[in-house]
């Protein structure tokens, strides 16, 4: 069943690939793929959002000292979807989470809408998190004692927002993500992929200007992670959200704008 | 900071509701259990105090003692004084006592003893001696050449201080007692104990024998007025009403003669403010580890929660919160057990200690001042393992390091 899916996706893609190959009219059904090279790239071409600049992280393991970026420079447009791909500790989560401000390298620059970020403060990183970034972690990370409304308004409740504001806004970024009528549900009571979608409509309640995910299907089945990332490419295309996604499936790759390759902490591609 | 505390107060009501309710019914159990535990031995020994201070008033002193005026050493015109006290509406009775120490003498063994010289008519109204007769009777006017002993003084009747005493003597013995030199024989007529050591190491005979040994007889003269008053009435009050009256002797409370029982409460209250710091430590420790585990299950989601920008501040303190409510909870529900379980209970059951019957008796003052550094403990228990916890490395917390 999974490989099916797999399989219908990777097709869906090539018959899209060629459509735009072709200057056929693109699928309106799958959005995923009908923008891939419809979007204004002039708009976005100069319009950095992050920069990463010569970043190395290294971990010390016991007595050993793992490498794990060893100078990444990375641009992302406002508005891309970037899938971050490579094999087994090549280093992607570790680059996906100094994008994020969730790690901090050992040397390098991070900057985020014309701010540089290596110089803040933990609290500052926090703050900034809170206002400008979202994300979706492979395990949805979702607080099991709060229900799925409760989660994605934490974080407006922390920016200060008044409770009219912070509830409508839940209920609307759930309705968008089409759990609308469980939006008093608690994480235990529902499935992996209506966990996912309320850990995406929690990292979108507040407008992020960047979203990252972390393998956001991995614990996904193929139907489900189809779906998940179906509504990426959905606020990736209806509100030019910018996405950085780790991922190791080629399928899911196939839905980002472009595709960073990572080997052994280096950008090959 | 007031949203700041709003979602603190939102992450920790949410964990109390919707958290583990086992942990949760442990832990405001532990505290509850811990709370008793700080109130109990303050509340026997406030139980311990009671009992000595009613034994010191209703065997010894009365309320109010009056006594000569310095560098006099008797009362004169004593049933005057009487009549003039009695006045009082809140004064009950009133007993003229001579008082002396004297020797006492039984076959071999000889000791010294205070002796009262009193109307047993008169006594009555002020202290409780004449239920305390444990053998024999107690005096009546008429009497002479009859004794009441403590049974300190009697030895038997499971006195301390055995040894001290005159080694059993019986109602119906004949002892000697000497007292200013002059030695007479009295008959035994009545031992009494109070379970009070200090009122239970005398002897009173009549007011008439007592002069008639001082050579001071048909005098009207007294070496203390015991006063009795009303329940509930201050005996500072009392001292400032005879003050008003014109009275020149000394007047004293009965708080005055109770240096010993004071010197045992402080002894006491020592040892319960070390009871006290080893259980506030305890509370402490318990508060801690439960908190501690209860946190490191959370070490996930509270790298979560900094994940996505709540302010490690705001994290620390739900879990502050939370250990407050839990303290909280657990002050409530012990004051509850203590105020309306074990206090009442020991008043209707009363716990016999070698005193007599005593029950406990909680007081509010005490139990706030335990609420409260229980309170404080909850807080510095649960603030130290939150803090550390949440000052980790977000991404160590996210993958549960």
């Amino acid at each position: 069943m999974e490989n099916e899916v797999k399989n219908e996706v990777k097709n869906e893609i090539r018959s899209d690939l060629n459509k735009v190959m072709n200057n056929t009219e693109p699928d309106k059904t799958e959005p995923g793929i009908e923008n891939k090279n419809n979007k204004n790239n002039a708009e976005k071409a100069g319009d950095i959002i992050i920069e990463g600049i010569d970043i190395i992280r290294t971990f010390k393991m016991g007595e050993v000292l793992v490498r794990a970026l060893r100078g990444v420079n990375v641009k992302i447009r406002r508005g891309e979807f970037v899938a971050i791909m490579g094999p087994s500790g090549s280093g992607k989560t570790t680059l996906l989470n100094q994008l994020g401000l969730l790690d901090t390298p050992n040397s390098g620059k991070i900057i985020i809408d014309e701010t540089d970020t290596s110089r803040m403060s933990d609290k500052k990183k926090g703050e900034f998190r809170l206002h400008n970034l979202g994300y979706v972690f492979q395990d949805y990370a979702l607080l099991p004692e709060l229900d799925a409304s409760e989660n994605v308004y934490i974080s407006l409740m922390m920016q200060g927002k008044s409770k009219e504001e912070y509830e409508s806004a839940a209920a609307e970024v759930l309705k968008a993500v089409g759990l609308g009528d469980r939006l008093h549900q608690l994480p235990s009571k529902m499935s992996g992929g209506q966990q996912q979608r309320v850990s995406i409509a929690r990292a979108l309640a507040h407008n992020p200007r960047v979203l990252f995910a972390d393998e956001p299907c991995a614990n996904l089945d193929s139907q489900t992670s189809k779906e998940v990332l179906d509504l990426f490419k959905k606020f990736n295309n209806e509100s030019g959200q910018t996405i950085v996604m780790v991922t190791h499936e080629e399928w899911h790759a196939a839905y980002a704008d472009r595709v960073i390759r990572l080997r052994d902490g280096v950008v090959v591609e | 900071m007031l949203e700041k505390a709003k979602v603190s107060f939102f992450l920790a009501s949410r964990s109390i509701t919707r958290g583990n309710k086992g942990i949760t019914i442990f832990t405001v159990f532990v505290l509850t259990l811990i709370f008793v535990q700080l109130v109990l031995f303050s509340s026997i020994l406030a139980g311990v105090t009671l009992k000595f201070n009613e034994l010191m008033v209703n065997y010894q002193t009365g309320n109010v003692v009056v006594e000569p005026k310095e560098e006099e050493r008797y009362i004169e015109d004593a049933s005057a004084l009487q009549k003039k006290i009695e006045s009082l509406p809140e004064v009950v009775g009133t007993s003229a006592r001579l008082k002396t120490t004297g020797n006492f003498q039984y076959k071999e063994k000889e000791i010294g003893g205070t002796v009262y010289g009193i109307d047993p008519a008169e006594e009555t109204f002020v202290t409780g001696l004449e239920g305390a007769v444990i053998s024999g009777e107690f005096l009546s006017r008429p009497d002479r050449g009859e004794i009441i002993l403590g049974r300190e003084v009697s030895g038997g009747f499971d006195a301390l201080m055995e040894s001290r005493s005159l080694g059993g003597v019986d109602v119906g013995d004949t002892v000697e007692l000497t007292i200013s030199g002059k030695t007479r024989e009295f008959r035994v007529k009545g031992i009494y104990t109070t379970l009070f050591f200090m009122a239970d190491a005398g002897a009173y005979i009549s007011r008439a024998d007592m002069e008639d040994m001082l050579d001071i007889e048909g005098r009207d003269l007294a070496q203390e007025i015991a006063v009795k008053t009303t329940a509930g009435t201050d005996e500072y009050e009392t001292r400032t009403s005879l003050l008003s009256l014109g009275i020149k002797e000394n007047i004293r409370t009965w708080h005055e003669f109770a240096g010993i029982l004071r010197l045992i409460e402080n002894t006491l209250g020592l040892v319960r403010n070390i009871m006290n710091a080893i259980g506030l430590l305890i509370a402490f420790v318990i508060i801690f580890v439960v908190i501690y585990v209860n946190i490191v299950n959370k070490k996930r989601q509270i790298g979560v929660q900094k994940a996505i920008g709540i302010e490690q501040n705001v994290i620390v303190a739900s879990f502050v919160l939370q250990a407050m409510l839990y303290a909280g909870t657990g002050i409530i529900l012990g004051y509850a057990f203590m105020r309306f379980g074990l206090v009442p209970y020991t008043v209707s059951h009363p716990i016999q200690v070698p005193l007599g019957a005593m029950s406990l008796r909680l007081d509010d003052a005490e139990a706030v001042n335990r609420a409260v550094l229980l309170f404080l403990a909850s807080i510095v228990g649960s603030v130290i393992p939150a803090y550390k916890l949440a000052q980790k490395d977000l991404l160590d917390l996210i993958w549960g390091k």
